[in-house]
């Protein structure tokens, strides 16, 4: 377990570019400043560091945003970003929800990161990697700016999240013109991630379909410390002590790591056996902490019979996404896009895999999720489930 | 706290912009060099660093966080009560922070002593495709210094033409007003070159952007005699939504009114409300809920809606009140509608009202009796006609 005041700055230089590092850095130092002692959060000061951009309904490389006020009572903004047609360069105000317009459109609802307490939908980081999912997806991209800890603790960030949620399914002109519905996935990164999960629980008995849920290095966490935990704290720019900061500044007070809310799968989750639960595609970075609570995680859903594939990128820090300086970021991208596929397209596959069935080669779900994914590009990367590799 | 942000800006809600883009005047060469060497991929984080300062700012934040770990006394300070300059000068911000340590700390150096060689070489491990660039060493309290006066130079124009612009805005509402459209148009003039020396992504800039578009708008459609409503009906219901969800004035006009006549009311059976310019009829649910709720039951309502005839065919005054008849129904208020369309309120009879000598009635006009005033010295006025 390393020593809290000790400084060890020489190994995550040596694994990330070096802008890479002077952002993650200097997000590292920044909330240092903000986090007090007392557990309070300095906000004020937080907003006037965050690098924030407008919404910008003028498309810039084929992309337009606009900002929404989904629900007054708590003023839960989001920022709706859409890819730009060619043939109105400058969409007027009657036309920025105007219904799409293809047989099948992804509506991706994405919760950005900070720990439950940091960024929000309008933080730059986060507008741009929303841009980037609309042209990889071919996608609407919805950005939820929910509630923020310490201010507003858990269960506040999951309700925003359940709202958006009903609101995104309930707007006509989002609906795929091939059956008149809104095809939602759930995605998000770090405390976004762990966001994702809880509101696609929320939907189980809802009536409302998640297609899908893409988590980031999702932030789980419990009350015993992991191996990895031990061995990595504070050498990839996180440490254990922020990591408990941030979750006794979200969870209710007085409860401990073994809440519900960090971790699912823990004495205190719900079983997800028989549960219709969406298909999960979870990443995890080889040098963050909590990769042992994240792979327990994946671990969990596979128990209970859910649809889930790991993507463990060896040699990635946190926030390897926000940068497309690496190949982590382009592996995770590619793979991101050929999740969020046309529901055409899976039917047509589950119809031609359908037809092999009598061969009776496909009766074990792992190998069924590796052979989609050989059939669509032959890329398969560190997964799990394939007999190889051990965990 | 004291908290200094180089851009005309509402706290936190846009990005700061670099000192140099917010030159009105052609930047010195060197500037626009120095623009060039920005890192892209950090700009689109919203910092600006130049790559060739890339390995210094590094550098700095490494010192700032040993010097954070081994002094927390001083650390908990800086968090307090320290000057934050524009946090997207990253290079600056680290600087500012460090020159708040009182002691300075032992840092790793920048350059150490390869033992093979026996020269000072970078010390550097960072991943990175580009050679090692040259170290260049620079005194901080003077860069520092130069970088105040950048700042407070950027600051002082910005703000001065702020303050004009405000001005001038006012001085060419109050051309317009009085018809003197030729003065008006030279302000015109005037500000928009005003506007190019300030931010006009956030704060007085965008504001006085759309302020400028809007009279520039009345100005020519004065002169032009077109119309001032150039967007479609459709449009122009979602902009007006828009304003009445996004400004307080609007709704609390309503709000007032409707109080009002709520007290106006008190005790009456048979009411009626006169609703000289329906618009929406974004007034009146509230009202309707208002006396739903009312202890002793609710009034008979009639609601008489004024508006001007709809262009396309469609008769949007009957649309509004069926919506509101709709509603009515849900919270059991007898409810009972009537429109009348005229393009010119002055064209509105009484005998048109159909007012029943037993009801109480309340007339609601929210900035419509301006418009009878009389802004052709030629004709008289409606209200001086009297009628």
């Amino acid at each position: 377990m390393a020593r809290s005041n000790e400084v060890n700055l020489n190994e995550c230089k040596m694994v990330v570019p070096l802008n890479t590092w002077v952002l993650i850095s200097n997000f590292k130092l920044a909330y240092k400043l903000l986090r007090r002692p007392d557990g309070t959060f300095n906000r004020h000061l937080a907003e006037f560091l965050d690098r924030k951009v407008p919404a910008n309904a003028n498309p810039v490389d084929g992309v337009f945003s606009f900002d929404v006020l989904v629900d007054r009572g708590t003023s839960l903004l989001c920022r709706i970003y859409r890819p730009a047609t060619a043939e109105e360069p400058q969409p007027n105000v009657a036309e920025l929800e105007k219904p799409v317009t293809a047989e099948v459109v992804p509506v991706i609802i994405f919760f950005h990161g900070g720990s439950f307490a940091h960024s929000s939908a309008n933080s730059a980081i986060y507008d741009t990697l929303c841009q980037r999912l609309v042209g990889l997806c071919k996608a609407v991209v919805v950005s939820v700016n929910y509630r923020r800890a310490p201010e507003n603790r858990y269960p506040c960030a999951y309700d925003d999240g359940w709202t958006a949620l009903k609101w995104v399914n309930s707007r006509p002109w989002l609906q795929s013109q091939k059956d008149s519905k809104v095809h939602i996935y759930l995605a998000g990164d770090s405390s976004g991630g762990n966001i994702a999960h809880h509101v696609a629980l929320r939907a189980i008995d809802s009536g409302i379909d998640v297609l899908g849920n893409i988590l980031l290095n999702p932030m789980f966490g419990g009350q015993e410390r992991t191996e990895s935990e031990q061995r990595l704290d504070g050498k990839y720019f996180v440490t254990l002590r922020d990591r408990d900061w941030y979750w006794r500044a979200y969870l209710p007070e007085g409860e401990d790591r073994d809440h519900h809310a960090c971790n699912p799968f823990g004495p205190n989750g719900r079983s997800l056996e028989g549960i219709k639960f969406p298909k999960s595609l979870v990443v995890v970075a080889g040098f963050d902490l909590i990769q042992d609570w994240q792979l327990a995680y994946v671990d969990g859903l596979k128990k209970a019979g859910q649809e889930v594939k790991l993507l463990y990128m060896e040699q990635a820090t946190i926030g390897f996404y926000l940068l497309p300086n690496n190949n982590h970021f382009h592996t995770v991208m590619d793979e991101i896009s050929k999740f969020v596929v046309s529901l055409i397209t899976v039917i047509l596959m589950l119809v031609l895999f359908g037809s092999l069935y009598p061969f009776g080669m496909w009766l074990d779900q792992d190998v069924f999720w590796s052979a989609f994914s050989c059939m669509d590009s032959g890329v398969i990367v560190h997964e799990a489930h394939v007999p190889v590799r051990a965990f | 706290m004291v908290l200094y942000d180089d851009s005309a800006t509402l706290a936190g809600s846009c990005s700061g912009s670099g000192s140099s883009s917010s030159f009105s005047s052609k930047p010195p060469p060197m500037q626009q060099q120095q623009q060039q060497d920005i890192d892209d991929l950090l700009a689109g984080a919203g910092y600006k660093v130049r790559s060739s300062e890339l390995r210094k700012v590094a550098h700095r934040l490494e010192r700032l966080e040993t010097a954070m770990v081994n002094s927390p006394a001083d650390f908990s300070q800086l968090a307090s009560d320290t000057i934050h300059y524009n946090p997207s000068d990253l290079a600056s911000w680290v600087d500012s922070l460090l020159s708040e340590f009182a002691e300075p700390p032992t840092y790793p150096s920048e350059f150490i002593m390869d033992p093979v060689t026996n020269q000072t070489v970078a010390n550097d491990v960072w991943t990175t495709t580009n050679p090692n660039m040259p170290q260049v060493h620079q005194n901080i309290s003077y860069e520092q210094q130069s970088l105040n006066n950048q700042l407070t130079v950027v600051t002082a124009m910005e703000e001065d033409s702020g303050i004009r612009l405000v001005h001038m805005l006012m001085t060419c509402a109050e051309c317009v007003q009085r018809g003197d459209f030729s003065l008006a148009t030279s302000f015109l003039k005037d500000m928009q070159g005003l506007l190019t020396r300030v931010n006009t992504v956030c704060g007085i800039g965008k504001v006085a952007g759309h302020f400028i578009d809007a009279l520039s708008r009345r100005i020519f459609q004065g002169i032009g005699g077109g119309s001032i409503n150039g967007g479609s009906a459709f449009e122009n219901e979602i902009l007006y939504h828009h304003f009445y969800e996004a400004c307080p004035y609007l709704k609390f006009a309503h709000f007032t009114a409707n109080q009002a006549i709520l007290e106006a009311f008190d005790g009456h059976d048979c009411v009626h409300v006169v609703d000289f310019n329906l618009m929406h009829g974004l007034q009146w649910p509230a009202l309707i809920q208002a006396l739903a709720l009312r202890p002793g039951g609710p009034p008979l309502l009639r609601l008489t809606g004024i508006g001007p005839p709809s262009p396309d065919g469609r008769d949007s005054l009957r649309e509004i009140g069926l919506r509101l008849a709709e509603l009515a129904r849900s919270v059991n208020v007898r409810f009972a509608f009537r429109g009348v369309a005229a393009s010119r309120l002055e064209d509105v009879k009484p005998w048109m009202l159909q007012v029943n000598p037993k009801e109480s009635v309340a007339v609601n006009s929210i900035m419509q009796l301006h418009r009878l005033l009389g802004s052709d010295s030629n004709l008289n006025s409606p209200i001086e006609n009297g009628s």
